[in-house]
């Protein structure tokens, strides 16, 4: 017999039917797309809701790759540089607070080697307190017992900030080898308080402040446990009667200015990096600023410091008549510090650059001020629970997913519609222009969304910017994923893999559009 | 101009008078750098008085023994320093014998001046850049821009 001969139809047994598992595989693995498509269009609001959630909840929750982690801080710095720090952050804290630095020129011209004998600390210290401070911070570890005929000199100048009502604070040291004391005790035995000086850096860049830190000496823990870190211990006794300090459940977010104080624009200048002289009052126009902050964020940051800085030169030539130098010591609270190549402590801050770790101290304390002890924290309390910024920030992006949602069920509802119609075909162009259009409409609807949550999160609860920010990268990720119809069609597969019905006909109403 | 006007006006202009007078004098406001007609008898570098109420007297310039504790009553005026070192202490006679002071508890005069204190940051780097004056900025390298 050829294979031309036709066969008799009874001799070919009928193909048997796949079972159910073998026709789910079989949809897995060659899916009918015009089935899927149309599945798509009927996707429910709740499917739609729920797997922007889990988009959401992954992202914010589990970090991947660091990327949320890396949009806050890389946003808080932005923020520092473009617009906090330039145009909102007041300048109250800044009035109030300043730094004594000891610093290589200081050595050098006084031909005073390093360490100092606490005689000279005394002399600086004592000169300080003759234009009457708020209260002194030495930043200075005095740890190692070596031999000083000085030290009385030291005990003597705590005397006399008590005597005069100034407070005086020393700091102590941290990660000592067992045993060892953070501050030598002919010194702790004064009674003077001795703080922790620790300073938390992420990704080697100080943006945070600690509010809690290690028990020294002469502070009185908090009561529930654990003392509070320098500036926030030192706002506690100096403001606390003006600005009651509010509970503080997580670490300070601080900011960081950029204006720094006129003073210090009388004796210090920058280089820039053309290696020319400029003034430490940064007059860079704002749209320069908003270019080079996203372009060239280093031409932008500032060396000055923010906060105002007296030269301890000054103060062991007994210049405490200068008025710029009364003026940054009177009814200030002065921080006591050291810039020294032999004794690294050094921080990176967003808007300065590498700069000595006291202007660190300095800063938390001038947040603390303008702030009137309603610092901006990385969480916030709801009704006496404390929510850590990622459960924060996945409550607040549900009500952005629901009026997304929302209105992308009703644009599904208007294209089906649309598609009904016969005899309404548009333009190429026109389509073109109204898909651009939309596309963007619809990013900066979700952009404006999340923004307006974010700042109302910052108004009512003050958490910062940073812990928030993430809300508005997710939010525009979720609306570029509903212009694509990612839930769509994922739904439209989902269901025809385990459903695998024919396209189910269309509404009556929209048969008869 | 009726006499009661004048008798108004009159009085508050002598206050003002008085108050500007006073304010350029340094008797008001921060200030209480000695003025250039303290001592003027004395030539060179001086120190006026004492300006806190004790003074310590060292016997060397490192402060490292203290000799004695003098009231500002008993601290003479207008002496001439004998001596400076690095570190900003100054060796002052007194009754005869050549101590050292710490700068911040007395007010004194030098005649050339001090050098002005300077900074200019460069990448986390300072360099130091002399001028001829003292005082914060005064004598500091200008620059382009706002000051």
């Amino acid at each position: 017999m050829s294979d031309d001969e036709p066969q008799p139809e009874q001799s070919v047994p009928p193909p048997a039917k796949p079972g159910p598992v073998r026709r789910v595989i079989s949809r897995v693995r060659r899916p009918d797309r015009v089935h899927m498509a149309v599945l798509s269009q009927r996707v429910p609001y709740w499917f739609v809701a729920a797997f922007l959630f889990a988009f959401s909840v992954v992202q914010i929750e589990l970090n991947p790759f660091g990327f949320s982690d890396l949009t806050q801080r890389y946003t808080q710095d932005i923020a520092d540089l473009l617009i906090t720090g330039p145009y909102f952050y007041g300048t109250e804290g800044r009035d109030k607070v300043s730094v004594a630095l000891v610093d290589e020129d200081t050595l050098h011209s006084t031909q005073q080697p390093w360490p100092w004998d606490f005689g000279t600390h005394a002399r600086v210290l004592d000169a300080i307190l003759l234009d009457r401070p708020r209260a002194v911070v030495v930043d200075f570890l005095f740890v190692d017992p070596r031999p000083d005929p000085t030290l009385p000199q030291i005990l003597q100048t705590i005397a006399d900030y008590r005597k005069a009502g100034v407070p005086l604070y020393f700091e102590g040291g941290i990660l000592l080898p067992y045993g060892e004391v953070p501050i030598r005790s002919e010194i702790a035995r004064t009674g003077v308080p001795v703080l922790d000086p620790s300073i938390p850096v992420y990704n080697g860049v100080s943006r945070q402040y600690y509010v809690k830190a290690k028990c020294m000496s002469g502070v009185r823990p908090q009561p529930g446990g654990g003392c509070l870190s320098a500036a926030v211990q030192v706002f506690h006794d100096v403001y606390g009667g003006k600005y009651p300090l509010e509970p503080l459940n997580g670490d300070l977010e601080l900011t960081w200015g950029t204006k720094s104080d006129p003073i210090n624009a009388k004796w210090m200048t920058r280089t820039d990096e053309n290696g020319a002289r400029a003034s430490c009052l940064d007059t860079t126009p704002p749209l320069k600023r908003i270019y080079l902050a996203f372009f060239d964020t280093s031409s932008v940051q500032n060396l000055c410091p923010y906060t105002g800085e007296i030269p301890v030169q000054s103060l062991l030539s007994g210049d405490v008549d200068d008025p710029d130098v009364v003026k940054l010591v009177r009814d200030r609270v002065v921080f006591y510090g050291g810039s020294l190549e032999g004794a690294q402590d050094k921080s990176y801050s967003p808007v300065n650059g590498l700069i000595p770790s006291v202007f660190v101290h300095a800063m938390a304390m001038d947040n603390l001020i303008t702030y009137h002890g309603r610092p901006q924290q990385n969480v916030m309390t709801v009704a006496g629970t404390v929510l850590s910024n990622n459960p924060a920030q996945i409550a607040a992006i549900i009500p952005v997913i629901l009026v997304l949602t929302w209105l992308h069920m009703q644009r599904l509802r208007r294209r089906r519609r649309m598609a009904a119609r016969e005899g309404h075909a548009r333009s190429a162009t026109f389509e073109y222009f109204l898909d651009k259009t939309i596309e963007k409409v619809w990013h900066w609807l979700a952009f404006g969304l999340a923004l307006g949550v974010g700042l109302l999160l910052t108004l009512a609860s003050g958490l910062s910017v940073a812990n928030w920010v993430e809300v508005v990268f997710v939010s525009v990720e979720l609306a570029a994923m509903l212009l694509v119809g990612l839930p769509d069609s994922v739904w439209g597969y989902l269901h025809h893999v385990a459903a695998g019905q024919e396209p189910p006909e269309p509404p009556a109403g929209e048969q008869a559009a | 101009m009726k006499p009661i006007l004048w008798a108004t006006i009159l009085p508050g202009l002598f206050a003002l008078t008085l108050a500007a007078t006073s304010a350029q004098a340094g008797l008001f406001g921060s200030s209480s750098s000695p003025s250039s007609d303290a001592c003027s008898g004395s030539a060179g570098d001086t120190i006026i008085a004492a300006r806190t109420d004790q003074v310590d007297l060292y016997a060397d310039p490192q402060a490292t023994r203290k000799v004695q504790t003098l009231d500002k009553s008993k601290f003479p005026t207008c002496t001439p320093i004998t001596g400076r070192w690095p570190n900003a202490m100054l060796q002052v006679s007194v009754g005869g014998t050549k101590y050292w002071v710490e700068p911040h508890m007395v007010k004194y005069r030098l005649a050339k001046g001090a050098q002005p204190v300077c900074r200019n940051l460069a990448m986390g780097t300072n360099e130091v850049k002399a001028g001829a004056t003292r005082g914060l900025g005064e004598g500091c390298p200008k620059t382009g821009g706002s000051h």
